[in-house]
C-alpha cells in the first residue's frame, strides 16, 4: 500500500496525463490494499479501512486538480513537469499522514505535504501575490508545525511513546484526569492542536488562509483547500479520538470553541468579499468549522460523518475552484463577483455546474454538501450537543447569503460587455463532470459511500 | 302539488333570465337587442310570478299539518356535526313575501322597459334586476338561516351593482360601495348570530330551532336567546337601514329609480322585518330583544321623518320616508304585532313602490331633474302620474280608506294598547305619522302645484309611455284596496290578513303577556287620532306651500340652526367619516404599513443583515496581510487553547 | 399494482418533461410553451386518477410507496390522504393555468422559465406526498430554488431584493426544522431502530413507546411551527410576502399564493398537530392571537395599498390567518374549513393575480393610479375581476364563503372572541376589494392610453372561464370535497390523542360544535358553550419561550 503515492512520484518528469493515470493507479491500488490490510514499517503505518478511505479522498481531488491545471499551466506559460510532481508528492505526504500510526511519522508526512504545497503556492513566479502567499504560508506553516513537534515531544515525555495505540493504552491504564499534577500530555495535546488546526484552517489559526488561498494559483488553491484538510483531519481524528479518546470530555470544549469561532469567522468574513476566490477561501474556513462540530463528539458516527463530509467537501470545493480557475482566464484577472455577471446566459452549462457546487456548499438537499451537514449534525445531536448544532445551523443560513450572491450575479445580472467566454477544454470538462457527478451522487445515493465511511470509522480502535 | 314540490323552479326562472342576459349581452354586445333582453327578463319574472300564484293556489288547499311545506333539495355544506342543506320552505309568511316580491318585481320590470329604454348597458341592468329577484326569493324561501343568508348577501350584491349602475358617476360608485359595506357591518352580526344559533341548537333549520325552544319559557335575563335575537337584529338594522346604519339608503338613490322602487322600498329593505318576523318564536322569548327592536324602530321612524321635512330632492324625501316607514314595521314587531308589521310591509310595498315609480315618471318627464324646487305646476302636464302619486301620498299619510291607513293604524294601536304596549314609543310614532303626512304633501304641492319653477322653453315636459303608466295604475289600485283585508275590523269584523298569518305567530302570541281586550270604541278613537294626524300634516303643508311662497323661507330663517341641522341630515355622514373612516385609514397607512411593517419588522430583518455585514467587515480587518501579526494570532491561539485545556483539566482533578 | 406507482409518476412527471424541454433549442419558444403546457395538462389528467382510486372511508394514507433509500432509516415513502389529495390537485390544476398565463408575457429565456415552473411543480407535489421526514425536507428545500430563479430572473424592478428576502426568510425557518427533524430521529432511536418515517414515529408517539418531555415537545413544535409560520406567512413573519408577490411574474405569484403558502398550513396539519399535540394546545392562545392580528392587520394594510399587486398580496396574509385559526380550533369542522379555505384561497387569489397580470401585460404597471374606469374599455376582464373579488370576500354562494363559514363554526365552538374578531375580516375584505375594484374599473377612464386597451383575448377568456367555473362549483358543491376530507381531518384529531402513558397530561378532547350539549339545557347559562370550551385554548396559559 505504501507504493501508491510513489507510483505517481516515480514518474516525475512525465506529463500531466501520466500523473493523472498515476494517481488513478493509486486509486486502483486501494482496492487490493483493502484486502491486504495490516501495517508496515514496524507498525509506523497502518492500512486499516480508515486510512484507505482517506487515501481515496486524498487522491481524488489531487487527480481532479491535475486534470484541471493542464490548460491553466498552458495559459500561464508555466513549465509543467515539476508541478504535477509536486502535486503528487504532496499527495504522497498526505497519504503518509493519513495512515500514520505514529506521531513522528505523522510529522514527516505533514512536512512532506507542507513543503511541496509551499512551493506550489508560489508557482506563479511572476505574480507577486503568489510569491507573497508562498512566503507567508512557508513562515507560518513551519511555525505551526514546530508547535506540532513540541506537542509530540511533550506527549512522548509524558507517556514514553509516540505510537497512537500505545498512547491510548497508556491513558487507559492511567486516565489523564486522575493523573495528578502531570499537565504535560494535555499541554502536548494543546500544542498539537495548534499545528493541526493550522492545516485544517481552524480558528484562530485560519488567519493565513484567505491571503494564501487568494494568492496561490487557482488549481493549487483547489488542492490546498481540499486534500491537506482531509489528511490532517484524518490524523487529527487518530490523535484525538483514538490516542486521547479517553480524554474526550477534556478536549471537547477546546474543539467546541474552535468550531464556533471557525464557523463565525469563516461565514462573516465571506459575507463581505467581492473576490470570489477569496470568498471561497473563507467558505472553506466555515466548512472546517462544520466538520469540527461533528468532531466534538468523537463517536464512530461522528467520524463517519466527518469522512463523508470530507468526501463531499473536497469534490464540491475542488469543483468550485476549478470553475474559478477557468473563468479567471489569463493572469487570474477575472475573479471579482461582477465578472461573473450574465454567465447564466453566456455559458449555461458552466454556470449550472458552478451553481451546483455553490448550492452544495450552501447545503441544499439533493447535494453531497447537504448530506455532509446532515450526518454531521445528526451525529452531534445524538450526543445531545444541541446548542453547537443550532449555532452551526444558523451559520449555514448566513452562509447561504454569499453563495447566492454569486448565483445572483450569474443569473440575475446582465453580462459585462467585454467578457469573451472561453471554451472549456476536455480535461477541465472531465474534471468538472466528475466533481459535479460526484456531488449529485453523494446527494442522492449516499448509501454506499456512507457504509464505507462507517466501516472506516469502525476500523479505528475507539474505546 | 307540482310547484310546491318543485319550489326551486320559482328561483330558477329569474336566475336563468339573469344568466342568459348577462352572458349573451357580455359576449354578443349590441347584437343582443333590447327586445330580446325584455323578452328574457320580463318573461322570466312573469313566469316566476305565475308559478308563485300557482303555488299559492295549491297552498291554500293544504291542511294545517302540511304547513310549512319543506323541501331539502341537496346538501350544500357538510363537515363534522354541521350540515346545511339547500332547503326551501313555504308558510303563510313566505306566501305574502313571495307575492310581494314577484308581483312588485314584475311591475318594476315592466316599468323599467320604458324607463331604461335609452340607457346604455341595458342588458346589464335587467340581468342584475333578475338576479336580484332570484336572491330575494332565496331569502324568503330559505328554510334555514344559511340559505336565507345566501339571499341576504345576494340582494346586497345586486343592490351594490344596481346603485352603481351608472358607474361612470363617482357618486354612484361610492354610494354602491357604501351600501354594500354598511350592510356588511350588520351582516357581521347576522353571521355571528348564525354561529351562536348553531352552537346553541346544533341546527340552523327554522323548524328544528323553533321546536328546540318550544319547551322553554321566556328568557328574563340577558341570555343566549337574547344574544341570538340581537345579533340577527343587527343584520336587520343594516339591511333595513335603521339607526345607526341607515346612512346608506339615502345615497342609494343614486341608482335608477326603478331600482329604488323595487330594492330600496318594496323588497330588499324589508328583509330585516322579514327575518325578525321569521324568528318570532325566539324574539317572543326575549322581552329585552323585543324592546330593543321597538325602540330602534320608533326612534328611526321619528328621526328619519324629521329629516324628510327639509329635503328638496324628490327621491331623497322618499328615501327618508322609507327609512321612517321601516321603523314603523320594526316598532310593530317590537310590540308583538308581527302581523301588523308584515301588513304594513305589504301595503308599504304597494304605495312606496308606487311613489317611487311615479317620482321616476316625474323625473322622466322633467328629463332628469330631481330637485323639487325646480318643478311645480306639473299637475296638468302629467295627470296620470299626478293622480297615481296623489293616491300613494294619501295612502302613506294614513287617510282612509287607503291601504296605509289600516296597517299604520294597527301598529299605532298595538303600540298603545298591545301586549307590549309602550306609551312613549306610541307618542313618538304618532308625531312621526303627522310629520310623514306633512312632508309627503309638501312633496305633492311643490311638485304638482303652484307655478312652474323651471325654464319651460328648455324642459319639454311629457307624460310617460304606457309601459310606465300601467304599473303606476296597478299599484295605485293596490294602494287603495290593499288594506281592505283588514277593513272589517272597523265594524268588529275579522281581520282576514291577520287570521291568515296567525299560524306563523301563534307561539309568539301564546307567550305574550295577557292584557284585557281593548274596547272597540277605544280602537275607533285611535283610528280617529291617526287620521287626525294625517290631516293636520296635510293642513300644515297646505298652509306653508299653497299660500304665500315666501312663507317656508321665512320659517326656515326663524328656525335658523335647527333648520340647517335638519337640512344637513344632522351631519351624521360627516361625523362617521371623521370618527371612523379617516382614523382607520390613517392608522393603516401611517402606523401599520409604514411603521410596523416597513419600520419595525423589515427594520429588524434588514438591521440583522446589516449587522452581519458589519461583523464581516470587522473579521476582514483582522486580515492585516502582515505575517507577523498572523504569527501573533497563532501564538494567542496556542496559549488560549492550552490554557483552556489546562483549566478544564484542573476542573476534573 | 400499477396504482402503487401513481404517486411517483405524478411527482416526477414534470421533472421528466423537463428533460424533453432540455433537448429543444432555446430559441424555439413556441414548442417550449406547447410541450410545457402539454406536460402540465397531462399531469393534471393523471392526477385526476387519484380521485378515482381514492377511498374516502379510509383514514390511512393511500397509494403508499415505501422503499429503502439511505441506510435503514431513510425511506422513499409516499402516501396520500384526504388533506393532501386536493392540494396535489390544486397544484396540478394551477400549473397549466400558470403556464398559459405566461404564454406571451415571458420572452426572455423562455426555456429556463418553464423548466423552473415544472421543477417547482415536482417539488411542491413531493412535499405534499412524502411521508418520510427526510424526503419531505429534501422536497421542501429543493422547491425554493426554482421559485428563487422565477422571482429573481423574470421578476420586476426590485426582483433581486425580493428573491433574496424570500429565500433567506424561508431557509432560516427551515434550517431549525431540520435540527428538530434530526432530534426527533435520535429520540426515535430510544424505541427501536431510529427512523425518519412519519407514520412510524407517529404510531410510536401514540402508543407511548416514544415520549417527549413537555419542554422538548415544545421546542420541537416551535422549530417546526416557525418554518411553517414563515411560509404561511403568519404575522409577524409576513414581510417577505408582499415583496415576493409584487416582484414575481404573474405565474410566480399564482403558484406562490396558490400553492406555496399552503405548504405552511399543510405542514401544521401534517406535523405540528399530530406529532406535538400537547405543545400545540399550549401554543394555541398565542398562535390564535397572531392569526387574528394577521386577519385584521393584513386587511387594513391591504386597504391602503397603492400598488394593486401588493394589495392582493396583503389579502393573503388576512386569508391565511383564517386558515391557521381554523387549524388551531382543534376540531373537525375547523380543520375541514381550513383545508377548504386553502383550496379557495389558491383558486381565488390565484385568479386575482391572473387578472392583475393581464392588466400588467397591457400597461406594465401595478400602480392603481395608472388605471381607473377600465370597465369601459374592457368589460369582460373587469366583470371577471369583480366576480373573483366577490369570491375572495366570501360572498355566498361562492367558494370563499364555505371555507370561512366552516372555519368560523369550528372556531366559535372553541373561542367566541376569536370567531367574532375574525368575522370583522369579512367587512374589511369587502372594503379593500370593492374600493380597489372601484379605483381600477369604475368611473371615467382617467389615463388616456387606457381607452384603447384591448379586452380579454381568447386565451385569457379561456383562463378566466375555467377559474370562474371552479369558483362556482366549489361554492355550490362543497360536499364533493369535504366528504373526502372528513375522515382524514378526523384522523388528525385522532392522531393527537395519546396513550395515557405517553403524555404527562391528557390532551384535551376536540370540542365539536352543535353536538356539545343536550337540547333541554339550551337556556342554562353554561349552555352558551363558552366556559367549558374556552378552557381548551385560553386557560392554557402563555407559552414559555
Amino acid at each position: 500500500m505504501l507504493i501508491d503515492p510513489f507510483i505517481g512520484a516515480a514518474k516525475q518528469r512525465a506529463l500531466g496525463w501520466v500523473a493523472f493515470v498515476g494517481s488513478l493507479f493509486g486509486l486502483a491500488a486501494i482496492g487490493p490494499m483493502a484486502h491486504i490490510g495490516g501495517s508496515g514499517y514496524s507498525n509506523l503505518i497502518v492500512a486499516d479501512y480508515f486510512s484507505i478511505f482517506v487515501h481515496a479522498v486524498i487522491i481524488l481531488p489531487a487527480a481532479l486538480v491535475i486534470l484541471g491545471s493542464m490548460d491553466y499551466l498552458d495559459m500561464e506559460g508555466m513549465q509543467r513537469g515539476e508541478f504535477y510532481a509536486l502535486v503528487l508528492f504532496a499527495a504522497a505526504g498526505m497519504g503518509i499522514l493519513a495512515s500514520a500510526n505514529e506521531l513522528v511519522t505523522a510529522f514527516v508526512g505533514l512536512e512532506m505535504s507542507s513543503i511541496s504545497s509551499y512551493i506550489l503556492a508560489g508557482f506563479r513566479r511572476r505574480a507577486p501575490k503568489s510569491n507573497e502567499a508562498s512566503l507567508k504560508y512557508f513562515i507560518l506553516g513551519s511555525f505551526a508545525t514546530a508547535f506540532f513537534l513540541y506537542g509530540i515531544a511533550m506527549v512522548y515525555g509524558a507517556t514514553g511513546t509516540t505510537q497512537i495505540d500505545r498512547i491510548q493504552a497508556y491513558f487507559e491504564s492511567s486516565p489523564i484526569a486522575s493523573l495528578s499534577g502531570s499537565a504535560l500530555p494535555v499541554l502536548g495535546l494543546g500544542l498539537m492542536l495548534v499545528g493541526l488546526g493550522f492545516k485544517v484552517v481552524a480558528a484562530p489559526f485560519q488567519i493565513y488562509a484567505p491571503d494564501v488561498y487568494e494568492g496561490a494559483p487557482s488549481p493549487v488553491t483547489a488542492l490546498l483547500a481540499s486534500a491537506p484538510k482531509v489528511a490532517t483531519f484524518a490524523v487529527m481524528l487518530r490523535i484525538f479520538c483514538v490516542a486521547f479518546g479517553s480524554a474526550n470530555s477534556l478536549w471537547f470544549w477546546a474543539i467546541w470553541v474552535s468550531a464556533v469561532l471557525t464557523m463565525i469567522v469563516g461565514n462573516f468574513g465571506a459575507l463581505v468579499q467581492t473576490n470570489v476566490k477569496r470568498m471561497l477561501a473563507y467558505s472553506s474556513i466555515a466548512h472546517a468549522g462544520y466538520i469540527l462540530v461533528a468532531f466534538t463528539v468523537g463517536t464512530a458516527a461522528g467520524i463517519a460523518a466527518i469522512l463523508f463530509y470530507l468526501t463531499a467537501y473536497s469534490l464540491m470545493k475542488v469543483g468550485a475552484f476549478l470553475v474559478v480557475t477557468h473563468l479567471g482566464q489569463q493572469d487570474e484577472k477575472r475573479l471579482d463577483i461582477k465578472d461573473y455577471a450574465g454567465l447564466g446566459s453566456k455559458q449555461p452549462v458552466l454556470a449550472a455546474c458552478f451553481s451546483l457546487f455553490l448550492l452544495s456548499l450552501l447545503g441544499l438537499p439533493a447535494t453531497g454538501g447537504f448530506l455532509g451537514k446532515f450526518f454531521a449534525f445528526q451525529a452531534t445531536l445524538d450526543k445531545r450537543v444541541v446548542w453547537l448544532v443550532v449555532i452551526a445551523a444558523i451559520n449555514s443560513v448566513i452562509g447561504a447569503y454569499y453563495y447566492l450572491r454569486v448565483i445572483i450575479s450569474m443569473y440575475f445580472w446582465d453580462s459585462a460587455q467585454d467578457y469573451m467566454p472561453t471554451v472549456v477544454s476536455g480535461p477541465m470538462a472531465t474534471a468538472l463532470a466528475i466533481a459535479a457527478a460526484g456531488t449529485l451522487y453523494l446527494g442522492l445515493l449516499p448509501s454506499r459511500v456512507l457504509d464505507l465511511a462507517l466501516a472506516a470509522a469502525d476500523s479505528l480502535a475507539l474505546r | 302539488m307540482p310547484i310546491l314540490n318543485q319550489l326551486w323552479i320559482i328561483l330558477a326562472l329569474p336566475l336563468l333570465g339573469a344568466a342568459i342576459n348577462g352572458i349573451a349581452g357580455l359576449s354578443l354586445g349590441r347584437r343582443w337587442s333590447n327586445s330580446a333582453v325584455n323578452a328574457v327578463a320580463v318573461g322570466s319574472v312573469g313566469l316566476s310570478f305565475l308559478s308563485v300564484c300557482e303555488a299559492v293556489r295549491e297552498f291554500i288547499h293544504l291542511s294545517a299539518d302540511q304547513i310549512p311545506v319543506f323541501h331539502d333539495y341537496f346538501t350544500w355544506m357538510v363537515a363534522g356535526t354541521f350540515r346545511a342543506g339547500f332547503a326551501l320552505q313555504v308558510d303563510q309568511l313566505t306566501v305574502v313575501m313571495l307575492l310581494v316580491v314577484t308581483g312588485v318585481g314584475l311591475l318594476v320590470h315592466i316599468f323599467s322597459v320604458g324607463y331604461m329604454a335609452h340607457e346604455g348597458g341595458y342588458y346589464r341592468f335587467f340581468s342584475y334586476l333578475n338576479l336580484f329577484v332570484f336572491f330575494m326569493l332565496t331569502l324568503v324561501l330559505g328554510a334555514n338561516l344559511l340559505v336565507t343568508f345566501v339571499g341576504w348577501e345576494g340582494v346586497g350584491l345586486c343592490s351594490y351593482l344596481l346603485i352603481g349602475f351608472w358607474f361612470l358617476k363617482k357618486s354612484a360608485a361610492d354610494a354602491g360601495k357604501k351600501a354594500f359595506i354598511t350592510t356588511r357591518i350588520g351582516d357581521m352580526g347576522f353571521m355571528v348570530g348564525i354561529l351562536l344559533a348553531f352552537a346553541t341548537f346544533g341546527t340552523i333549520n327554522y323548524g328544528e330551532m323553533f321546536r328546540a325552544v318550544s319547551g322553554t319559557g321566556v328568557e328574563t335575563s340577558f341570555g343566549v336567546i337574547t344574544s341570538i335575537c340581537l345579533l340577527l337584529f343587527m343584520g336587520a338594522v343594516g339591511k333595513s337601514a335603521q339607526l345607526p346604519l341607515y346612512v346608506w339608503l339615502p345615497d342609494a338613490m343614486e341608482g335608477p329609480t326603478p331600482v329604488s322602487a323595487l330594492i330600496h322600498a318594496a323588497t330588499m329593505v324589508t328583509a330585516g322585518v322579514y327575518i325578525v318576523a321569521r324568528m318570532n318564536p325566539l324574539f317572543a322569548r326575549s322581552p329585552i330583544a323585543m324592546l330593543v327592536v321597538a325602540v330602534v324602530g320608533a326612534a328611526t321612524a321619528f328621526y328619519a321623518a324629521t329629516i324628510g321635512i327639509a329635503q328638496t330632492d324628490i327621491k331623497k324625501v322618499l328615501a327618508y320616508s322609507t327609512v321612517s316607514q321601516l321603523g314603523y314595521m320594526f316598532l310593530a314587531c317590537g310590540v308583538g304585532a308581527y302581523s301588523a308589521g308584515v301588513f304594513h310591509l305589504m301595503t308599504h310595498a304597494f304605495f312606496k313602490g308606487l311613489l317611487f315609480l311615479a317620482s321616476g315618471s316625474v323625473i322622466h318627464a322633467m328629463s332628469g331633474e330631481q330637485d323639487m324646487l325646480k318643478m311645480g305646476g306639473l299637475r296638468k302636464k302629467i295627470p296620470v302620474t299626478f293622480y297615481t302619486m296623489l293616491i300613494g301620498t294619501i295612502a302613506i299619510a294614513g287617510i282612509p280608506p287607503f291601504a296605509g291607513f289600516f296597517s299604520k293604524d294597527q301598529i299605532l294601536f298595538a303600540a298603545f294598547a298591545g301586549p307590549y304596549a309602550n306609551k312613549a314609543l306610541w307618542a313618538l310614532a304618532f308625531v312621526a305619522a303627522l310629520i310623514t303626512s306633512f312632508y309627503m304633501f309638501r312633496l305633492i304641492f311643490l311638485t304638482f302645484f303652484g307655478k312652474p319653477r323651471y325654464d319651460e322653453h328648455h324642459v319639454h315636459v311629457h307624460e310617460s309611455p304606457w309601459s310606465m303608466l300601467a304599473p303606476l295604475c296597478i299599484l295605485a289600485l293596490l294602494s287603495t284596496v290593499g288594506g281592505w283585508l283588514a277593513a272589517p275590523t272597523l265594524w268588529e269584523g275579522p281581520d282576514h290578513f291577520k287570521n291568515f298569518l296567525d299560524p306563523v305567530f301563534a307561539s309568539a302570541a301564546a307567550l305574550a303577556p295577557q292584557v284585557e281586550e281593548a274596547s272597540h270604541s277605544l280602537e275607533l278613537q285611535f283610528s280617529g287620532f291617526a287620521v287626525l294626524a294625517g290631516l293636520i300634516g296635510l293642513a300644515i303643508a297646505w298652509w306653508l306651500y299653497l299660500g304665500d311662497p315666501e312663507r317656508p323661507k321665512r320659517l326656515a330663517k326663524s328656525l335658523g340652526g335647527l333648520y340647517t341641522l335638519v337640512y344637513n341630515k344632522y351631519f351624521v355622514d360627516e361625523i362617521y367619516g371623521a370618527l371612523i373612516v379617516t382614523p382607520l385609514m390613517r392608522l393603516s397607512t401611517k402606523v401599520l404599513w409604514h411603521v410596523v411593517d416597513e419600520g419595525m419588522i423589515d427594520g429588524t430583518v434588514n438591521g440583522a443583515a446589516d449587522a452581519a455585514q458589519a461583523a464581516g467587515g470587522q473579521a476582514r480587518q483582522l486580515q492585516s496581510g502582515n505575517a507577523r501579526s498572523y504569527a501573533a494570532w497563532v501564538i494567542i491561539g496556542a496559549v488560549g487553547f492550552t490554557a483552556l485545556l489546562l483549566v478544564l483539566l484542573g476542573k476534573r482533578l | 399494482m400499477t396504482q402503487s406507482f401513481l404517486l411517483s409518476v405524478i411527482t416526477f412527471l414534470p421533472l421528466l418533461s423537463v428533460g424533453a424541454l432540455l433537448v429543444l433549442r432555446s430559441e424555439d419558444h413556441l414548442w417550449i410553451r406547447r410541450i410545457a403546457l402539454a406536460a402540465s395538462i397531462a399531469e393534471f389528467v393523471i392526477s385526476l386518477l387519484l380521485l378515482r382510486g381514492f377511498d374516502l372511508g379510509n383514514p390511512q394514507y393511500q397509494f403508499q410507496e415505501n422503499r429503502a433509500w439511505i441506510g435503514q432509516s431513510i425511506h422513499y415513502h409516499l402516501g396520500l390522504d384526504g388533506i393532501s389529495i386536493f392540494l396535489v390537485l390544486l397544484t396540478t390544476f394551477l400549473t397549466p393555468i400558470a403556464i398559459l398565463a405566461s404564454w406571451e408575457s415571458i420572452h426572455d429565456r423562455t426555456k429556463g422559465f418553464f423548466i423552473s415552473l415544472l421543477v417547482l411543480e415536482t417539488g411542491m407535489i413531493g412535499v405534499f406526498v412524502s411521508l418520510d421526514l427526510f424526503l419531505f425536507f429534501v422536497f421542501w428545500e429543493v422547491m425554493l430554488i426554482p421559485m428563487y430563479f422565477i422571482i429573481g430572473i423574470w421578476g420586476h424592478e426590485r426582483r433581486v431584493y425580493a428573491a433574496v428576502k424570500f429565500i433567506l426568510y424561508t431557509m432560516f425557518g427551515s434550517i431549525l426544522m431540520l435540527v428538530a427533524i434530526l432530534w426527533l430521529y435520535n429520540l426515535s432511536g430510544k424505541s427501536g431502530s431510529p427512523t425518519f418515517d412519519l407514520v412510524d414515529i407517529q404510531s410510536r408517539l401514540q402508543l407511548g413507546q416514544m415520549a417527549l418531555s413537555r419542554t422538548v415537545e415544545l421546542l420541537l413544535f416551535s422549530a417546526f411551527f416557525l418554518a411553517f409560520a414563515i411560509k404561511v406567512p403568519l404575522f409577524p413573519f409576513h414581510t417577505w410576502l408582499p415583496d415576493a408577490h409584487t416582484e414575481a411574474p404573474t405565474a410566480g405569484s399564482v403558484i406562490l399564493a396558490g400553492v406555496m403558502l399552503k405548504l405552511g398550513t399543510f405542514g401544521m396539519l401534517r406535523f405540528c398537530l399530530p406529532l406535538f399535540p400537547d405543545a400545540a394546545h399550549r401554543a394555541a392562545p398565542v398562535i390564535g392571537t397572531l392569526a387574528i392580528i394577521g386577519i385584521i392587520y393584513g386587511a387594513l394594510v391591504a386597504t391602503v395599498q397603492t400598488d394593486l399587486k401588493r394589495l392582493v398580496a396583503y389579502t393573503s396574509v388576512s386569508h391565511l390567518g383564517f386558515v391557521v385559526l381554523g387549524i388551531f380550533a382543534f376540531n373537525s369542522i375547523g380543520i375541514q374549513g381550513a383545508i377548504y379555505q386553502m383550496l379557495n384561497h389558491g383558486v381565488s387569489t390565484g385568479a386575482l393575480f391572473l387578472g392583475v397580470g393581464m392588466l400588467y401585460d397591457r400597461r406594465h404597471t401595478h400602480e392603481i393610479k395608472q388605471y381607473g374606469g377600465l370597465a369601459t374599455p374592457m368589460p369582460v376582464l373587469m366583470a371577471f375581476f369583480l366576480f373573483v373579488s366577490l369570491s375572495s370576500l366570501a360572498l355566498p354562494p361562492l367558494n370563499g364563503f364555505i371555507g370561512e363559514f366552516l372555519i368560523l363554526i369550528g372556531v366559535f365552538a372553541v373561542n367566541h372572541t376569536w370567531a367574532v374578531l375574525a368575522t370583522s375580516g369579512s367587512v374589511l375584505s369587502a372594503i379593500y376589494l370593492l374600493w380597489a375594484y372601484q379605483r381600477v374599473a369604475l368611473g371615467d377612464v382617467t389615463v388616456e392610453k387606457n381607452r384603447a386597451l384591448p379586452d380579454a383575448s381568447t386565451r385569457e377568456k379561456l383562463i378566466l372561464a375555467v377559474m370562474s367555473v371552479v369558483i362556482i362549483v366549489m361554492g355550490v358543491a362543497s360536499p364533493v370535497f369535504t366528504r373526502r376530507m372528513a375522515v382524514s381531518s378526523d384522523n388528525v384529531l385522532h392522531m393527537m390523542e395519546r396513550a395515557a402513558a405517553a403524555s404527562q397530561r391528557p390532551i384535551p378532547k376536540p370540542v365539536e360544535p352543535g353536538n356539545t350539549r343536550p337540547q333541554h339545557a339550551i337556556l342554562s347559562p353554561a349552555a352558551t358553550g363558552s366556559p367549558a370550551v374556552v378552557a381548551v385554548s385560553v386557560n392554557e396559559g402563555p407559552v414559555q419561550p
